[in-house]
């Protein structure tokens, strides 16, 4: 076993303070662990729990304890919570000794592996026999994992959610909402780790931090109690001007509670809020109002207060709650955020017509969120990367079309840079992109796409693409109509611009080659009316809606016909 | 600090693309050190379609330049336009504190940012604040009010804006050569700033800078700038109209348009022709030259009036009258054609002379590249410890509308 005893945490021991302790359980676990550890914000003991020697020891944690010397040899559980179980069993006596004498035991682990899975029931049995606290963070294995991984999750959920106070899921689906598509996936890890630490610093520093107005463990579990349930939780912090909104703003866009919706449901809801020396009662004030739109009334509001100066001027607003399983199923509460799904109705059918980029919905509500969530995670890939025309047929209509064009069109090396910024707007992405209109997407698209077609060939690109709609407006069509009722339907849609007064254009003085020319000129389709060069440009558009890129001569020549 | 800078301006134009390397002297004067022009490909009214294409043409213009001036270029001054980008005026009022009578620069500095917390559309950036005038008490045309004593300072600017993807988009295209973007300049106001002087700017003056694929405008009124734009019709279309015109393909229509074209067409005899030949020497089209004229007069007159539609409201006194630049500038007749359009006195010019190795710079197609390079000047002697690198969208600096 690995003896590490690099930071020997001195615990700071009050005279009725909370001794808590943190066991990270597995290879997620021990991550998140990793990360407390780093930033060194928590006071708690920390311990990380493995078979696997290697991650133990390159664990920062400053206690370890391995599991199942003699059985596993050091080795990891190879995804089998079986063997999980039996190691952590093993070494009960070790892991009670690690975690005796605390008020709170929180149990980090990522589920759907062998240790994680397997192991964390054991612990928290144990956690829970010494009298103790349980809190569990967990993370749900990504879709992509498999369904045995899924299966192994759940069941182990089940165990957990029967000996745990209160529990706190992560779904790793929904990683994808915490960072832009275009972030590293390592950013991605990163920021779930820092997700569940934070959860984790907040419960400890609400039942730690001398407050002015305490909770204490027995709101704590009034909160979270519920049989079976889920725990939601949102955490947001701030400096500067309008600091309370803002935190509460970020609080709530938390993932974990989608955007306040969830919290129409709570019963019992426990609000900290936690600041410098500056802190003011205005500003207490402010947070409490706005939060209370985001709540029914008849939620019991649990509201604490602390003053600790460490956090300078920046001041944080802990949300937490939990949801029964009940209110979950209907809620469906890991689904996709929340501006895609009207709260009300969550039949399949009304799912799939209403939003866009809205993934099918699956059949029972369980497996439901998983895949909801993990589908967008998909489909914001494959908007970030051309090369990918599965979903195309969820996409609303300009969307595949220029998805298709993209991929038929041998992408050159630019096309991600190019798509990246023009993402639709399921994804916030700041990266100096702005969401231009849609059109413009579509045109300046376009632009690149076909911007490798040598100049002088005519178009030979768009076939059965629907060609934009403001050049049919102004241009005659196709050789099939009658040239009259496509220049009087063209100059009836357009009002003369002020320049056509018959002054400048003497009207002797028709071109010799007029007739022919006339002829000819209506024979063009509208591509080929605006010229070569500005085939794949964006048009020129006047006042009036004309399409300045076709010749002058040819417009007028049209307005003067009839 | 160094005696003299040296600066190189970088345009990507639609029917050129141009690298001016220049050095500025502390007194004013600019020398041009060397020019490389490259006929330009993958651009489309002031746009960049086809990055390859363009950053293979920039590095021909690139070697161009360097060769001559013996200077490794690093950073530039890009110009953009395009169709996209707007511009608008807006005052911001500050009051001073009720203690205070002296107005201090910490209180032009409030005014400003008043002026310039403008709304602009959602995807757009933010290209130029340009200084107008500041108002003290209602009193206008002062341009510097540090000093003064007033109660209420307002602050008079022109914001020019345009679509934050399409100016990166340029920019990025400039930094995969490598090269870094030192600033991105409206090409309008570049070539403003070596077209027109003090006086015309004081007298009122309108320029227009014709070029391949835009028509950028910049109107001054009283010394200050009070509209300026790009209309995305150029010399391109004037081609275009040609060669559907006369059914030509469009390297003889360009041809035909520098060598033939006029936008005179009255008082021309029926048998007039011009004849179209192909590279063997083949006639492939016949055409009269009072049709010729006349659709190149037509388009010319289009785009005259666009930018006297978009100017609306603006046009003042403009006693200087107007001021045309820009390859299409050449274009016979087409000053009439503005004077017609305006009804004021049309001036074709160059940029105002320069010194340096090649003298022809005076010709209006580089009145941009040439002014990028006296913009980057003006800037450096505004601030003179700014650092060299700034990133795009990054509200620029003053540039005082009258130059010192």
């Amino acid at each position: 076993m690995v003896e590490y005893d690099r930071h020997a945490l001195k615990e700071s021991v009050e005279p009725g303070s909370l001794k808590t302790c943190i066991v990270g359980v597995g290879g997620a676990g021990g991550n998140v662990l990793d990360r407390i550890t780093l930033d060194r914000t928590v006071d708690a003991k920390l311990v990380s729990v493995h078979t696997d020697i290697r991650v133990l020891g390159h664990s920062m944690t400053p206690h370890k304890v391995q599991l199942g010397v003699e059985l596993m040899r050091g080795v990891g559980a190879g995804g089998d919570p079986d063997l999980g179980r039996e190691a952590a069993v093993f070494s009960r006596e070790q892991i009670r000794e690690a975690v005796d004498g605390h008020d709170i035991v929180f149990i980090c682990t990522g589920l759907g592996g062998g240790t994680g899975s397997g192991a964390a029931p054991v612990i928290a049995d144990i956690a829970k026999s010494t009298g103790a606290l349980v809190f569990l963070t967990a993370t749900m294995p990504f879709s992509f994992e498999g369904k045995r991984r899924l299966k192994q999750a759940e069941e182990s959920l089940e165990q957990l959610q029967k000996r745990a106070d209160a529990l706190i899921l992560f779904e790793n689906n929904r990683m994808g909402e915490l960072t832009l598509p275009k972030d590293g996936i390592q950013k991605a890890f990163t920021q779930a780790d820092q997700l569940i630490a934070q959860s984790l610093r907040a419960v400890s520093t609400i039942l730690t931090t001398p407050g002015l107005v305490k909770l204490g463990l027995d709101d704590l579990t009034a909160a979270l109690n519920t049989s079976n349930g889920r725990c939601l939780f949102g955490f947001g912090e701030a400096r500067g001007q309008n600091r309370g909104n803002e935190a509460v703003k970020r609080a709530l866009k938390s993932p974990l509670i989608d955007q306040g919706r969830l919290l129409h449901q709570t019963k019992t809801l426990l609000v900290h809020i936690a600041g410098g020396e500056s802190l003011t009662l205005l500003e207490v004030d402010a947070i409490m109002k706005q939060l209370g739109k985001n709540v029914p009334d008849q939620t019991h509001i649990l509201f604490g207060v602390a003053v600790d100066p460490k956090l300078g001027d920046s001041v944080c607003v802990t949300l937490l709650s939990s949801l029964g399983l009940a209110q979950l199923n209907t809620v469906a509460a890991a689904a996709p955020p929340v501006e895609m799904l009207p709260i009300k109705e969550r039949s399949m059918p009304s799912i799939m017509d209403s939003m866009p980029s809205v993934p099918k919905a699956a059949k029972a509500p369980k497996p439901a969120p998983a895949e909801d969530a993990m589908e967008m995670l998909f489909r914001t890939e494959e908007i970030s990367a051309p090369a990918a025309p599965t979903h195309l047929t969820v996409e609303p209509e300009p969307q595949p079309e220029v998805e298709e064009e993209i991929v038929s069109q041998e992408v050159p090396v630019e096309e991600p840079a190019f798509e990246a910024p023009e993402t639709p707007e399921a994804f916030e992405a700041p990266v100096a992109q702005e969401e231009p209109p849609p059109f413009e997407d579509e045109i300046v698209i376009e632009q690149e796409v076909t911007a490798y077609i040598p100049e002088p060939e005519p178009e030979p690109v768009k076939p059965a693409r629907p060609p934009r709609p403001r050049i049919e407006d102004f241009i005659p069509q196709t050789v099939a109509r009658p040239a009259t009722t496509t220049l009087a339907a063209v100059v009836a849609r357009n009002p003369a611009p002020p320049v056509e007064d018959a002054s400048f254009m003497p009207a002797s003085r028709t071109p010799k080659v007029s007739e022919e020319e006339a002829q000819i000129a209506f024979q063009f389709g509208s591509e080929q009316d605006r010229g070569r060069r500005f085939q794949q440009t964006e048009p020129v558009l006047a006042d009036g809606g004309e399409d300045l890129d076709v010749p002058t001569w040819m417009r007028l020549k049209r307005k003067l016909k009839r | 600090m160094a005696k003299s800078t040296i600066y190189a301006g970088l345009e990507i134009g639609t029917s050129k693309i141009c690298v001016v390397v220049g050095e500025a002297k502390r007194d004013g004067t600019i020398k041009i050190l060397g020019v490389g022009t490259a006929p330009s490909r993958g651009v489309r009214k002031g746009e960049i379609v086809d990055f390859q294409k363009v950053q293979t043409v920039l590095n021909d213009a690139l070697v161009r330049a360097e060769e001559p001036s013996d200077v490794m270029i690093r950073t530039v001054f890009l110009g953009v336009t395009g169709g996209h980008i707007k511009s608008l005026n807006s005052r911001g009022a500050w009051r001073l504190p009720e203690d205070q009578a002296e107005i201090t620069e910490d209180d032009v500095e409030e005014a400003k940012e008043i002026a310039r917390n403008v709304e602009i559309p959602q995807d757009h950036v933010f290209l130029h604040s340009i200084t107008r005038q500041y108002i003290v008490d209602g009193m206008e045309g002062v341009r510097q009010p540090i000093g003064r004593e007033g109660r209420v300072l307002e602050a008079d600017y022109h914001i020019i804006h345009g679509v934050r993807g399409r100016i990166q988009n340029a920019v990025k295209c400039v930094r995969e050569v490598p090269l870094e973007v030192e600033d991105v300049v409206f090409t309008g106001i570049a070539a403003a700033q070596v077209v027109l002087n003090r006086e015309a700017k004081a007298q009122g003056a309108l320029m227009i800078d014709i070029g391949g694929g835009t028509a950028d405008y910049v109107l001054y009124e009283d010394g200050m700038i009070a509209a300026s734009g790009c209309v995305p019709l150029g010399g391109d279309h004037i081609t275009q109209d040609i060669a559907m015109a006369v059914q030509i393909p469009d390297r003889r229509a360009e041809e035909l348009k520098v060598t033939e074209g006029s936008c005179l067409f009255e008082d021309l005899t029926p048998d007039d022709i011009v004849r179209v030949e192909d590279d063997n020497g083949f006639m492939i089209a016949e055409v009269e030259r009072s049709f010729l004229n006349e659709v190149i007069y037509l388009r010319t007159r289009e785009i005259m009036e666009q930018v006297k539609t978009r100017c609306e409201g603006h046009i003042g006194h403009l006693a200087a009258g107007i001021y045309l630049t820009g390859g299409t500038s050449l274009l016979k007749g087409i000053d009439v054609v503005a004077e017609d359009v305006f009804e004021r006195k049309v001036t074709r010019a160059g940029s105002a002379p320069v010194s340096g190795v090649t003298a022809t710079f005076e010709k209006p197609q580089f009145s941009a590249p040439i002014g990028l390079i006296r913009y980057a000047q003006i800037l450096d002697q505004e601030k003179p410890f700014m650092s060299p690198l700034r990133r795009l969208g990054r509200k620029m600096a003053d540039l005082l509308s009258v130059m010192p």
